[in-house]
Order: C-alpha cells, then structure tokens, then sequence
C-alpha cells in the first residue's frame, strides 16, 4: 500500500450559515512537496487551513495529515503540523526567547536547540532582538519569530499562511534558502498560502488556486507554464491582411495591416510554420507571468 | 498545562494582586472601624441610621449588623467585597474569548494542545484565585484584629468565617462559571466580560432589592447572592448545605455547558 498523502482533502466544505467558505474542495499534497495555496482574500485559503488544524469543523468532507484525519484524530494530527498564522498573534509582555520557549513547552515535539539557533541566526535574530519584549519589535521582527516557532520543532507538515508578509528582501531570500532546504530535505512539506506570486512561483512544486471556496485549478509551475496563454506580437515589414484562420492554440487578439497581437497556448511551433511566407519583421514573445496566469481566473489584476 | 497557568497568571497578575490587596485591605480597615465604633460605644448610634427597609426586611438579624461582630462580619459579603470577587473570577474565566479574539488560540491549538485543557486552565486559576482571596480575606481579619482590638472584644470565630467564606467562594465559583459560558459563545473578550459581569451586578441589585420589595422575592432566586444569606450564616440558622449544594451545583452545571459548547464551536 502507498504511503499516505502529506495532506489530502476530500469534498472538503464548510458554510458560514448561508456564506461559503468552501464548498468541495479536494486536493492532495504529496511529501516532500511545496505547494502553493493561492487566492484572492475571502477565497477560502485560510478557512481550508484553520479546517486542516481543527479550529474550524467541517460542515462535510474530511481532511487528513499523513493519513491522519484532522477532525476525528486532531491531537495527532496536530501533533505532525508546524503552523505560521497569516496575523501573527503575540503575547505583548513577552520577550522573542520567552515566546518561543512558552510556544516550545506547549509542543509535543521536542526542539532540536541547535537547530533553533541555526533559524535564529539564518533569519538573523540576535540576542538583543530575542531579549526584547515582542510589543517593541518591528512587525518585519515578529514575522521572523513566526516562522522561527513554525519550524522549530521540525514538523512533518508545515502551513504557513502568508510567510514572508514584512520582511525585508534578504529576508525573504532567507525564507526562500529555508524552504529549499526543507524540499532537499525531504522530510518537510511545506503548505504555503500567499499573495506574492514571485514567491509561489520561486518556492513551490506546484500550485492550487481557489476562488469562491472552490478549487478552480492545480498543478506543477511546470504545467501551468506549458498551459498559460503567452502574448506572440508578430511585426510586418509589409501591410498584411488580418489572418482568417489561425492553427490550434493561437488566438487573434488584435489585427492590424502592421501587427497582429496573437494568444498562444502552447509550443509557438506552430505558429512559426503558420508564418512562414509572410513578411515577418519581427516577433515579440511575452515571458510567463504567474499573476497574468492567475488574472485570468479572476479577470482583474492581480498585485505582485 | 503548567505552561498555560503560567502563562495566565503572568498576564492577569496586576488584576490578581491588585484585587487581593484591595480585599485583604478591606477587612483590615472595617476591623479597625468596628473597633474604633466599638471604643467609643456607638453601635447603639448605628443601629438607629439602619435603612427602615432594612430593618423591616431582615428583622432582628438587622440588629446583628450594629454589634462588632457583625460588623466585621459585613467584609464578607460587603457589596463592594461580593462583587469584586465575583468579577475577578469571571475575568478569569473569560480568557478563552480574549485568546479567540487575539488569534492566540491559533498558537495553542496549532498544537498538540486539546481544546478543553485551555477552559480547565481557566477553571484552575478561578479557583485558585478566588482560594487565595477569601485566605488573605480571613488572614485579613485576623491581623486587624491583632492590629486594632486587644483580645476582649467577641471575635469571629474560625467556623463562622470559614462558613460566610465557603459562601462568598460559592457566589463568586456561580458568577466565574457563568463568565466562562458566556466567553465560550463569544468572539470579544469585552462582549463577554461585560455581559458576564453587568449580570452580576443586576443579580446583586435583584437579591438586596428583595429585601425590601416582596414583588422582587418571586425573582431572587436566580441571584446567587439569594443563596448567601450572610446574617443567617452569622446568626447560625441558614440552610448551608442546601444554599451551598446550589451554589456549587449551578457553578458546575455553568462549567459542563461551557465545556460541551466549546467542543462544538468554530473558534
């Protein structure tokens, strides 16, 4: 029998009286895996996260870590589960070190205290940062500390929602060697909601997106690249008609005697025989986008 | 569940020490005051500016308040005294909503903490709360009356404290209990406090009422202050273990709801 998913929805719902949250939403992460749960705000990204770690009950569906469903078996299951809030909570009176070691008493598992200097000196916390009252740290600071106490305990699932929100950008080069190192380890998978696709799209094997409390698309970077829409400008060097037929994947977009502006899904193998014979003076190929891509779902722009 | 305690303690201890002090404090100065009343031989005084309402309303054990004894006696279920206990307990047991609020509860329940370990964290530190508040109440007494009488006057006895205390203990558990039903259907820490302790308060209004409006007596007996009857108490002729029964009955009945609710709920 295979080894069971790292996280496995099945039909997973959940109504807010007559709001969706979710609504039939299955997916499966493997292990070792980074995935990337992305949406819009109110797309449901955190209601599926706080379903997987018991502080929501499903209205149907279930959720499993490692095989271990969410509800029926959730001390066990939080027991495998590393969790960053998208909204940091802190006990202002706190110090970073007395955080941390209050959050470390609450774990079941134990923490490597090498391992926890390792984070501290990767995410470049000093001993005067870890002596401060969280209440007087920057919010960049205490995003820090949050991922620190996700990780610490190395967990064998770890969600973090919105984990590089404030930090500084070798902070998030930081994030980014943390999590190649976790995915060469093999022993992490990694669930990472957000917003910033760059960092979907640097960090993750593959991707889900929701919209609406539904799951609208998955797959590898890889997959989606292959799959996406790429804008081919085509440039004459001599007027041309607009083309009445165009080969399977490409999509006129706009025609003009100098320029046609074509949508391409797919290799642009086709496209270049389709041109062949024409005064072509030039060819504009747009790069893959991830928010271009994403856009598409929602029909508005999405930041970066 | 050490942690959590600790972790509560730390951040209710102003209010904790705070409360304490103000109470043991309290029992210091009314034996001070019930001895300087008593010096100068003015408890007959007193006696004549008892409330008529009062007077007609707790018959001949009104007359118990105007003796040294009852006057000291009056620390333990002083309105100010009732309700300051009550509601140091019921902003203890209202954490669970404050930790709903704050996204703490996120933290905790990330991990491999059960859910109801955080409402028995509470219930502990309640009790041991509202435990240490009538000690220092009754060690209170006791150094004011080390401090301010010279051994001649008729003193409270251990018993008759340790009886009006297990009372106040009592009120104060029923009023905590109903903080922490409150706070586990709440999202707002302050939603809860408030709602928990203005009842409180009206609860208080609604028993002392009924002493003097025979319409409001059909009611008192939703008010757990009905069931510390302090001048019975003093006088020896309360049904203790009946109102106790009540008290602490209703107290755990308000625990197990909270418990079953907070099983349940979306938090």
């Amino acid at each position: 029998m295979s080894e069971p998913a790292a996280i496995r929805a099945e039909g997973l719902t959940k109504y807010y009286g007559s709001v969706i949250g979710i609504e039939d939403l299955s997916f499966e992460v493997a292990r070792g895996e980074v995935y990337g749960f992305l949406g819009a705000n109110g797309a449901g990204k955190t209601t599926t996260i706080r379903l997987l770690l018991d502080l929501l009950r499903p209205s149907r569906g279930r959720i499993a870590v490692l095989g271990v469903d969410c509800q029926r078996q959730s001390l066990e299951a939080r027991r495998l589960t590393g969790y960053l809030p998208g909204d940091l909570p802190i006990y202002p009176d706190l110090s970073a070190r007395d955080y941390l070691s209050y959050l470390s008493r609450l774990d079941s598992r134990a923490v490597d205290p090498r391992y926890l200097r390792y984070l501290l000196a990767r995410f470049d916390v000093s001993d005067v940062d870890q002596r401060r009252r969280l209440r007087e740290q920057s919010h960049g600071m205490k995003q820090k500390i949050g991922i620190i106490q996700a990780l610490m305990t190395r967990p064998p699932v770890a969600i973090l929602d919105e984990p590089t929100a404030g930090l500084d950008p070798l902070m998030v080069q930081a994030f980014r060697e943390t999590v190649a190192e976790l995915r060469q380890g093999g022993e992490t998978t990694v669930f990472l909601s957000s917003h910033v696709l760059a960092e979907v799209e640097s960090t993750c094997d593959r991707i889900g997106l929701v919209r609406g409390g539904r799951l609208v698309t998955t797959g590898t970077i890889e997959d989606i690249k292959r799959d996406a829409t790429r804008r081919v400008t085509v440039i004459f060097c001599r007027p041309v008609t607009a083309p009445e037929r165009t080969p399977p994947g490409v999509a006129v977009a706009a025609a003009s005697a100098a320029e046609w502006v074509l949508d391409v899904r797919g290799p642009l193998g086709p496209l270049l025989e389709f041109l062949a014979g024409q005064p072509v003076r030039d060819l504009k190929v747009e790069p893959f986008r991830l928010e271009d891509y994403i856009a598409r779902f929602y029909g508005e722009a999405v930041t970066k | 569940m050490i942690a959590l305690l600790q972790r509560s303690a730390a951040q209710a201890r102003y209010v904790l020490i705070g409360s304490f002090a103000l109470l043991f404090g309290f029992q210091l100065v009314i034996v001070g005051q019930a001895a300087e009343i008593e010096r100068t031989q003015s408890f007959s005084r007193l006696a004549e500016l008892l409330p008529g309402f009062l007077q007609r309303g707790l018959g001949s054990r009104a007359m118990l308040l105007a003796t040294f004894k009852g006057t000291v006696a009056f620390g333990y279920f002083h309105p100010v005294v009732c309700v300051l206990l009550s509601i140091v307990a019921i902003y203890v047991m209202t954490e669970p909503a404050h930790e709903v609020e704050a996204g703490l509860v996120d933290l905790e329940l990330a991990r491999s903490v059960p859910r109801h370990r955080l409402l028995t964290r509470s219930v502990i530190l309640a009790a041991a709360a509202i435990a240490a508040a009538v000690v220092l109440m009754a060690a209170g007494t006791s150094a004011g009356g080390r401090a301010f009488t010279d051994g001649s006057l008729d003193m409270l006895s251990v018993d008759t404290r340790a009886r009006l205390l297990v009372h106040l203990a009592g009120v104060a558990a029923c009023c905590g209990a109903f903080g922490l039903l409150v706070a586990v259907w709440s999202r707002r820490w302050m939603t809860a406090f408030t709602t928990a302790a203005l009842t409180t308060v009206v609860m208080y209004l609604v028993d002392f009422l009924a002493i003097g409006w025979r319409p409001m007596r059909a009611v008192a007996w939703i008010s757990p202050f009905h069931y510390y009857p302090a001048l019975s108490v003093l006088s020896g002729d309360a049904p203790d273990a009946r109102n106790l029964t009540i008290l602490y009955s209703a107290a755990a009945v308000f625990t197990v709801l909270a418990y079953w609710r907070w099983q349940r709920r979306d938090l």
